[in-house]
């Protein structure tokens, strides 16, 4: 994967996301501020307002209120009467003596007394206002607007005492209600400079409801508009703190949090493209923040324990894989191996250019029957140490179970493998087995299968099995390579042919037994016949030479015996056998040493007692519990056999048998018996002498293999009691 | 003339005097057997003048019918003492015109009358009783009797001023002066309104109450400062009763007050004889 693909963004969309959401909310919480402080402010104003109505109201009511008095304390007063009856001296009164009794504020502007038909006592100056008639007969408020100033012009009857009915005139006072209400407080919120009447000039006023006409101005307010600017300012400067601790807050997250972060999570992400060698930190300089740096360095000894343990499971996995690939005896491939390999071939289709070759040892099982298990382990890693000493470098060799071998020839000719192939079997030929305590020869057979175009890989495993059962031959030359002959002449090898072998096992009927008699050579009559094993395949019969090694290969000598036991018995039921000629069935090494081989030739004995019946032993070499074959060797003689040892002279029989076990009759290989006809000089007096000796011992001998009378003629001259072959009768099928 | 109930023993009498002036006074009706007594109050006051109003109630609980008027000095039912600085137009013969209707009211009620007057308000009935002799009255008690003089003014200087003032009022649209009298610094009057106040020299006092046929006596405090050293001895040397009360001063309020009033009715219990 390419790193730059997984390199973070310098900024999510979600701290773009969160910012913008954070700004929108600062905006509207500033808004609604700025509002809430325009509203309370609204609030104040209109308050302010109504107050400056209630203080206007006050002062109106206030001056009305001081006015009356005046007017009151004015009627009452006992020089404005006099004035009434002597005006003579009014003037001085109107512009001294009333002013100077402290009965007339500054504030009142004019005062005039009227008689009783409104007429004034006397006209005043220029400048005094009061009209020289009463306007107003019984009294009240006359507003005059007089150069923008409201003039009010105040009228009252006056009595000759108080209280009193007899009118003696009228008083007339005029003053500006500016300088009259001025004249009474200090105004908090009036600016009385403002102040305007909603009435025409020369209108009546009703003085109770004065302050309604009249319209005004607030005085300005600086403690409200230092308020409101302090508010607004403190606003301003609490959304811009806020909006700096935004942005601080932003950038110290991004800073120290999102970005450390964001590194450590390209520093893990970078981590899975490294080797676990590389374990070093990517980054030289530590993370801001001393928790998220030692967060670091927890995860990078993680990560290196990690690393480690994963190192350790490898090595564990790869020492556990091995394990499960190797032979844990040998040392080299197993079954495993060798089916994973091929299957890499079959993958990659390189099947056609490989080579198998399948080694399998001969006789192993009655080498590890006879010298026991330490010395056929010992044999088989021999066996792999010199087939793996003996292929090339880079071939490698399996083993495929028991003593069974097998190696893949890569870029291969079945020439080339033919000749490794001798090459293995001449350095095993050439091995001294004896140091193992084995005096037999130790052989192995090798089947060599070469690929070809349009063969699958079953197949070649198949062709290589066929080659290597064709090589377990006697007749074979030990190596036999895969071809259209070898297809030919074993058929038996073909699966078909295996199957058949089982069936049979299975179900013993299916074989068809054969019947050579063996010859009394004193009377030259049949004294017995030996049961020869054939099978019958849709026609094609399987001879032994071809049904041993396979029987041999799959370890299935004793069942095999037990199968031809069987059908013995049934020839016997059905009569195919003449009652007084005997019949001799062949035991293998192994059945020898079955109770259940032994168990069956005894019954079988008991079964028949009157038939003759001959145990032949072949491959005695191959056993290796002398006393246990012995004790059932007796058993079967006391019971009424005879045993015999067969193949004597060959390689899977020796004297030390003879002299070991209690047979009857001792029965020549075949090849002994050629020699007689074929060998020179020596090899014809050992034999004489061996038959000497065998019939000094006191056992019968029978020769086999008897194809001429010259070989007749030899053995009755050698004291042979029996003999058999093509000179007397082949076998016969019992049928 | 009207008569106005103002408690269960004292009215309000409002007489007319000329057209709408009108003019007030307390009446509180005594005992027959005993004389009725006029109480007028001093210069510019009121009947209501506490000296007055003392005199008044105690002479009322002893039995005496009181009439006590406030003189209107032009002013339609005046109530308060008059300032000095207010435009005084009333003159002596205005308050004898009062006074006689008072008198002509009262003795349509009850005779015998004793004439009771206070401080200036004595000059008053002086002034009366020189031109209206009245057998009804028995008798003028004066308290604390002013002599009528100027203060820092010889009788040179007061006799150039009256003729100042006789000059000037006999111009036909007279300005209004301004001058010291009585207690009074800057009294602001028609000249011939203050010319017949400043007329009443201590001479002219002393010559009334010899000349007047009638039985006077006047009751003085030794502390008043309201007239010279002279003045009590000239008193006492004319035919009059004179009682002088030691420390009282010119108001005889405190403990001088009862002994003042003793002395009165020590005076009126003479008072109720046949008439001269």
């Amino acid at each position: 994967m390419d790193r730059a693909h997984k390199k973070l963004p310098k900024v999510s969309y979600l701290s773009i996301a969160y910012n913008v959401l954070i700004g929108l909310l600062l905006l509207l919480f500033a808004l609604y501020n700025w509002w809430e402080i325009d509203k309370t402010s609204q609030a104040l104003y209109e308050r302010e307002t109504m107050l400056a109505k209630r203080e206007a109201l006050e002062a109106v009511t206030t001056v009305t209120k001081r006015i009356q008095t005046i007017e009151k304390v004015l009627a009452e007063w006992d020089e404005t009467r006099q004035q009434l009856m002597y005006r003579q001296y009014y003037p001085i009164w109107r512009d001294q003596r009333v002013r100077n009794a402290g009965l007339l504020p500054e504030t009142i502007d004019d005062i005039a007394l009227y008689d009783r038909s409104g007429r004034i006592l006397a006209p005043g100056h220029s400048k005094n206002v009061m009209p020289n008639s009463l306007p107003l007969r019984t009294g009240g408020t006359l507003y005059v607007n007089e150069g923008g100033h409201i003039r009010l012009l105040s009228f009252f009857p006056i009595y000759t005492e108080s209280g009193g009915s007899q009118l003696l005139g009228y008083g007339g006072l005029v003053f500006d209600l500016a300088d009259e209400l001025r004249a009474d407080r200090q105004y908090r919120y009036i600016d009385l400079a403002t102040m305007r009447i909603q009435l025409p000039s020369g209108t009546v006023v009703d003085r109770d409801k004065l302050a309604q006409s009249l319209s005004f101005g607030l005085m300005p307010n600086p403690s409200l508009d230092k308020m409101r600017s302090v508010f607004q300012l403190a606003f301003i400067q609490i959304t811009a703190v806020f909006l700096l601790i935004q942005l601080a807050s932003a950038w110290l997250l991004h800073r120290f949090f999102t970005r450390p972060l964001r590194e450590l999570a390209e520093e893990i992400n970078s981590l899975r493209d490294l080797d676990n060698e590389e374990k070093n930190f990517c980054r030289i300089e530590p993370l801001p923040i001393r928790e998220l740096e030692e967060l670091r360095h927890s995860f990078y000894e993680y990560h290196s324990r990690l690393l480690d343990l994963n190192q350790n499971l490898e090595r564990s996995s790869q020492n556990f894989y091995d394990q499960a690939r190797r032979d844990p005896m040998t040392g080299i491939f197993n079954r495993r191996a060798y089916d994973e390999d091929w299957h890499s071939l079959d993958a990659s289709n390189k099947i056609e250019q490989c080579s198998l070759i399948l080694f399998d040892c001969d006789h192993f099982k009655a080498i590890n029957d006879t010298y026991g298990h330490h010395v056929g382990d010992s044999v088989i890693k021999s066996l792999a140490s010199i087939l793996q000493g003996t292929l090339r470098g880079e071939d490698r060799l399996y083993r495929l179970g028991g003593d069974e071998f097998a190696t893949v020839l890569a870029r291969s000719d079945a020439d080339n493998a033919e000749a490794i192939a001798a090459r293995c079997l001449e350095q095993v030929l050439n091995h001294d087995f004896r140091q193992y305590g084995v005096i037999e020869p130790v052989t192995i057979s090798i089947g060599i299968a070469h690929g070809s175009p349009g063969v699958p890989l079953s197949e070649l495993q198949k062709q290589a099995d066929i080659a290597m059962y064709a090589a377990k031959r006697p007749t074979s030359r030990k190596i036999e390579v895969f071809g259209e002959r070898l297809n030919e002449v074993s058929p038996l090898l073909t699966n078909k042919s295996i199957s058949a072998i089982y069936q049979t096992i299975q179900d013993p009927f299916l074989m068809e037994m054969h019947y050579q008699p063996v010859i009394d050579l004193q009377t030259r009559e049949p004294a017995y016949v030996e049961a020869l094993t054939r099978i019958n395949i849709d026609g094609e019969i399987i001879r032994p030479n071809e049904i041993f090694p396979v029987v041999q290969a799959r370890r299935v000598d004793a069942e095999f015996d037990q199968a031809v036991i069987q059908a013995v018995q049934r020839d016997l039921e059905f009569g195919r056998i003449p009652e007084h000629l005997g019949v001799s069935v062949n035991v293998s090494a192994v059945g020898l040493l079955s109770s259940k081989v032994t168990d069956m030739l005894v019954y079988l004995k008991l079964a028949y007692p009157e038939v003759k019946i001959v145990v032949e032993i072949t491959e005695t070499a191959l056993i290796d519990q002398i006393e246990k074959a012995t004790l059932h060797i007796h058993k079967l003689r006391e019971a009424g056999c005879l045993v015999a040892l067969d193949d004597f002279g060959s390689g899977y029989s020796s004297l030390r048998y003879l002299a070991s076990m209690p047979v009857d009759l001792v029965k020549f290989d075949i090849s002994m018996m050629r020699l007689l006809e074929k060998g020179d000089v020596r090899q014809k007096e050992v034999i004489r002498e061996v038959a000497r000796m065998v019939t000094n011992a006191g056992y019968k001998m029978v020769a086999e293999g008897i194809e001429t009378h010259a070989m007749l003629e030899q053995v009755v001259a050698l004291g042979f009691d029996y003999a058999q072959g093509y000179l007397f009768e082949p076998a016969q099928n019992a049928a | 003339m009207a008569l106005t109930g103002t408690a269960v023993h004292a009215q309000r009498v409002t007489i007319a005097i000329d057209g709408p002036l009108t003019a007030s006074a307390e009446y509180l009706a005594g005992q027959r057997d005993k004389p009725a007594v006029l109480i007028l109050h001093g210069f510019l006051q009121t009947n209501e003048f506490p000296s007055v109003r003392q005199l008044t109630k105690h002479l009322s609980d002893a039995g005496y019918t009181v009439l006590a008027p406030t003189l209107s000095l032009g002013i339609a039912n005046r109530k308060l003492s008059l300032p000095c600085e207010a435009i005084h137009t009333h003159s002596m013969s205005d308050s004898i015109r009062e006074i006689d209707l008072w008198l002509g009211w009262l003795k349509k009620r009850q005779t015998p009358i004793v004439l009771v007057g206070h401080s200036f308000g004595t000059i008053h009935l002086l002034a009366y009783l020189e031109t209206h002799p009245d057998p009804a009255i028995r008798k003028l008690v004066g308290i604390s009797l002013v002599e009528g003089s100027l203060h820092n003014v010889d009788d040179a200087q007061r006799e150039r001023l009256l003729q100042e003032l006789r000059r000037l009022a006999a111009q036909p649209r007279p300005t209004l002066v301004k001058r010291a009298i009585s207690f009074c610094k800057q009294y602001q009057s028609t000249p011939q309104g203050l010319l017949s106040y400043m007329e009443w020299t201590p001479d002219r006092v002393i010559g009334s109450i010899d000349k007047i046929r009638l039985p006077m006596a006047f009751i003085m405090g030794s502390g008043d400062d309201r007239f010279g050293p002279g003045w009590l001895p000239r008193l006492k040397a004319t035919s009059a009763r004179v009682h002088v009360i030691a420390g009282a001063n010119h108001f005889m309020d405190g403990q001088h007050e009862f002994d003042m009033l003793d002395r009165l009715l020590e005076e009126l219990k003479g008072a109720n004889g046949p008439g001269t």
